[in-house]
């Protein structure tokens, strides 16, 4: 597989395994990542891309940083090297929620996690309505031990909501209230905080 | 097993308390050495003839200046918009256990513009050195110190080459974390590599000169007792004496010129002295590079941080530029915990990890390989690396 979209990498993989990956980058890159973003990674040798989203942004300090954090009237100057020249990156995790290789997507783990170093880069909307043609993918999100699954439920759907024309988002959330009320057949308290907050924030 | 701690707790427990004793001896001796400071008078007939008598012998002390020697100084006012320029260096020294025998020389530098809000301008620049020339003088494997000396020479060139693209629009401030004298160099054996680097040395400062900036060597914690030599000299009953009664400080014995200096407040700064060691003295002022010192303190009341900071005579003898060493050292030590903020940079852009130090190594292994060499390491070296984990 070969068609990787165009868009700008944000970020090197730092670490991975089969549930999450981690990337790191720094503040000027040209696209921060935001919490529930789309983002994709090469993996098998550039045969797959894995996709996950954004569930914590981690902004890394160090001891520097910490005796500069307590100094009055810090001029900017002191701010813009510590942003843009130190080499302190932000650290962004993501959970998999599903891969493709060729035209096919699947909803489920990889067999492989990416590599070490591959560039990170945030999901074009064509790919993102693509994957959230069906809504297999809530259920990595719901079932996520060690992310916010709730709230990032809710960015994911904003997110691929946005990503259509204004004329089928109405469509795309109905359905997407559909599945979660599938899922969440025996949480119904739970099922109408998400709906309510997913009426409200789309 | 290595290193068993807990059979060191008796003799930590008997150092901690060795410590706080001769603290507190240095500190009963402390009010006389300052006292002392008080009394002196710089330009008395009878210590500058002592002076001249001491410089034969060698003297490692400090000469007085125009300035009292007991004279505080108040931070001056830092000009609103100045280029604050620092570089360091770090090095992998030759390595006769490795695969190979070079040694590298990391410098990182700093240009940063005070007053402005662009971020700084940041760079390392690394260089191998492989070929026989630099590793061999005759058939001597070049010494440490001697890398330590190229090492300072390094930073030196790059603050030059920074001073002369700079300085023409702001006032400029060009930072060492270090002393301006070779003393590595100058105390090598390798005397004709030695006077090669000190000649490169002195040319450099001359070319800093003429860009018109200002240069200064910062040291932290410093352990010099130049003027505490002074003070010692100053008592000394007669000038009948000879380099064997110089190397001994009576009452002072210990202190140190960081210690007689504890009591400035934030901001101020000592009086100029000039270092009377035998390289300044033969080496740097016949050149025009007369090297002088004054201590500050960066840090609080409470906690004094005291820095020593040395300057070439020819910023020394101008005002301004001399305000904007001292006004430049403690703004800088503002946003670096007592330390300058650009020196701080600079080493960490100069730094060369263990980590690092290892790809590096994986290079050289691999250029070795393509041109059909085997890269091994030696049998102790291989010892080292099965045992020496954690």
């Amino acid at each position: 597989m070969n068609n990787l979209s165009a868009s700008i990498p944000i970020g090197r993989l730092l670490r991975s395994a089969t549930v999450g990956f981690t990337f790191g980058c720094s503040v000027p890159e040209p696209e921060v990542p935001l919490f529930g973003d789309f983002v994709k990674a090469p993996a098998q040798v550039n045969q797959a891309e894995v996709i996950g989203l954004i569930d914590d942004i981690v902004i890394e300090d160090d001891p520097f940083v910490r005796q500069l954090v307590a100094a009055p009237d810090l001029p900017e100057a002191y701010i813009q090297d510590q942003r843009q020249n130190r080499q302190v990156p932000i650290e962004v995790s993501v959970l998999t929620i599903g891969y493709r290789t060729d035209s096919t997507i699947v909803h489920a783990l990889p067999p492989q996690p990416p590599i070490t170093l591959d560039y990170v880069q945030r999901c074009p909307p064509d790919e993102i309505i693509a994957f959230t043609d069906s809504h297999d993918y809530l259920t990595l999100i719901m079932n996520a031990q060690d992310a916010p699954a709730d709230e990032l439920l809710t960015a994911a759907l904003q997110r691929a909501t946005r990503a259509r024309p204004p004329e089928e988002r109405g469509f795309f959330l109905l359905q997407a209230g559909k599945a979660l009320a599938r899922l969440l057949a025996n949480d119904l308290t739970r099922l109408e905080a998400l709906l309510r907050r997913i009426q409200v924030t789309v | 097993m290595a290193l068993e701690l807990n059979k060191l707790t008796e003799q930590v427990a008997g150092m901690g308390a060795a410590l706080a004793a001769r603290s507190n001896d240095l500190a009963a001796r402390l009010p006389q050495a300052r006292a002392a400071l008080q009394a002196l008078v710089g330009d008395d007939p009878a210590l500058q003839h002592k002076i001249e008598r001491a410089l034969s012998l060698h003297w490692a002390g400090a000469i007085p200046t125009d300035e009292p020697a007991f004279a505080i100084f108040p931070c001056p006012q830092h000009p609103p918009l100045a280029n604050i320029i620092a570089a360091d260096g770090s090095q992998v020294y030759p390595d006769r256990h490795g695969i190979a025998l070079y040694y590298l020389i990391n410098t990182g530098s700093i240009i940063f513009r005070h007053g402005m809000d662009d971020a700084p301008t940041c760079a390392s620049q690394p260089h191998l050195f492989y070929e026989n020339e630099d590793l061999y003088l005759g058939e001597h494997l070049i010494q440490g110190a001697l890398v330590d000396s190229q090492r300072d020479l390094a930073e030196l060139r790059e603050i030059a080459r920074l001073t002369t693209a700079e300085s023409e629009a702001s006032p400029t401030l060009a930072l060492l974390d270090n002393g301006l004298l070779l003393y590595l160099g100058l105390h090598s054996s390798e005397q004709r590599r030695s006077d090669e680097i000190l000649r490169n040395y002195l040319r450099a400062l001359r070319e800093i000169e003429v860009t018109g900036a200002a240069i200064a060597g910062v040291i932290d914690l410093p352990r010099a007792a130049n003027v505490i030599r002074l003070l010692y000299l100053a008592e000394l009953e007669s000038n009948d004496f000879e380099a064997e009664d110089l190397r001994q400080l009576g009452d002072y014995a210990q202190l140190t010129d960081r210690m007689l200096f504890s009591a400035l407040k934030p901001g101020e700064r000592s009086a100029l002295f000039v270092n009377a060691s035998p390289e300044n003295m033969e080496q740097y002022m016949p050149s025009g590079h007369k090297i002088m010192f004054f201590y500050v303190n960066t840090g609080s009341a409470k906690h004094p941080g005291i820095l020593r900071v040395e300057l070439p005579e020819w910023i020394a003898a101008q005002p301004e530029q001399l305000a904007l060493v001292h006004s430049g050292v403690v703004e800088q030590a503002r946003f670096g915990g007592g330390f300058p903020y650009v020196l701080m940079r600079a080493h960490e852009l100069a730094v060369v990890t263990w980590a690092q130090r290892g790809q590096l190594q994986q290079m050289v292994a691999g250029s070795m390989l393509r041109s059909g060499l085997s890269p091994t390491i030696s049998r102790k070296a291989q010892g080292k690396q099965w045992t020496d984990r954690g």
